[in-house]
């Protein structure tokens, strides 16, 4: 069989040129998560931080409930699309023991996030966050940056970006029914 | 055949372009300006080209919604070298996947700021470094970064206006005694 040589030059260069291009995303891929990967099925890091309302919440409050625990700023657009499907998942799931948290890692003054939170209409606590809590979490390279912590305080997920809502409701349905599949187990 | 092989290519540097969003750290490339020489008592515009990484966008100098952070240059010129005016490029209106529905107004790719420099008449005639930075704030499709600052700094050359003793002499001048 005659195989033209051009072609098989192309055929090469274009291998090459993916698996270039290929380790270069996994290299570049690597380094932004941080050490956020660690934290999976491990205690959540408990932290104290000032509400929006002047008060101090601790995550360990929340300690039985399923926790949503998203890191936004008011900067942050696709972090602006989420709430309010936090808001509607916070109504539908908040009597089963569900709590979405809010830590805002802003540079704002707190009167200018309660603002933008009141406009948005946000109905679950929202915390002035610090870069210590961040490094905590593995450190938050971007925004939005959200963890799923299951009725005993472990992370069950972590998730960087803006997801959909259908993800983001069935990340919220583990986190509330780890408790009972472990109790099965 | 050889039209599979191009539609190949082409997917292959498709697939090499399509980063996960937020899978690597934005990049803003800053391109300093050759010197530019200035008379001076006169203005001159010296033009700062940035480019910004394919796959990020950073906010205008005039974002659309009050919460977002405006792309700002932030000179720190040397005594006798005035900076007149910093003139932004127009944003670019667009939307993103995160929100179909609303129109940022944004950079992407390359873009110039217009940083207009005029030097004192009893200035020194040499080079003079500007020095300064970019406040931006990147975003991709789904995440979005801190604010950042990146250096920036351009030369320019400070030359006596020729005309100038011309113009401080009138006797010399044809018109003169008119």
């Amino acid at each position: 069989m005659k195989r033209d040589p051009i072609i098989l030059i192309v055929v090469a260069v274009v291998i090459s040129l993916m698996l270039v291009f290929g380790i270069q995303k996994t290299r570049h891929s690597q380094p932004l998560q941080g050490g956020a990967g660690k934290l999976q099925g491990q205690p959540a890091p408990d932290f104290s931080l000032a509400s929006l309302d002047g008060k101090t919440l601790k995550l360990s409050d929340f300690h039985g409930k399923a926790v949503l625990l998203n890191f936004w700023a008011t900067w942050c657009e696709p972090c602006k699309i989420e709430m309010p499907w936090f808001i509607d998942l916070q109504k539908k799931y908040g009597a089963q023991g569900f709590q979405v948290l809010g830590v805002a890692m802003d540079d704002a003054s707190p009167s200018d996030i309660a603002d933008f939170a009141k406009k948005m209409g946000v109905n679950y606590p929202i915390v002035i966050g610090k870069e210590a809590v961040g490094d905590q979490y593995g450190g938050l390279p971007y925004l939005p940056s959200t963890f799923y912590i299951d009725r005993d305080g472990k992370v069950i997920e972590r998730v960087f970006g803006l997801r959909s809502r259908s993800e983001i409701e069935s990340n919220i349905q583990k986190a509330m029914g780890s408790q009972g599949q472990v109790a099965q187990k | 055949m050889r039209l599979g092989l191009c539609a190949l290519i082409l997917a292959g540097f498709a697939a090499a372009q399509d980063f996960p969003p937020g899978s690597r750290a934005p990049s803003i490339e800053y391109f300093p300006p050759e010197i530019t020489t200035v008379y001076r008592g006169h203005a001159k515009p010296v033009q700062l080209q940035f480019r910004i990484a394919s796959g990020f966008h950073i906010n205008s100098n005039r974002p659309k919604q009050e919460y977002l952070k405006k792309t700002e240059l932030k000179l720190d010129a040397p005594t006798d070298i005035a900076i007149l005016k910093v003139t932004y490029p127009a944003g670019e209106d667009r939307s993103f996947p995160f929100s179909p529905d609303e129109k940022l107004s944004v950079y992407t790719g390359d873009f110039a700021v217009a940083v207009s420099v005029r030097p004192l008449k009893t200035v020194l005639p040499t080079k003079y470094a500007v020095h300064g930075t970019l406040k931006y704030q990147a975003c991709d499709n789904a995440a979005c970064y801190p604010p950042k600052q990146m250096p920036v700094s351009f030369e320019i050359k400070v030359v006596k206006d020729p005309n100038a003793n011309k113009r401080r002499n009138p006797a010399q001048s044809p018109h003169a005694h008119r």
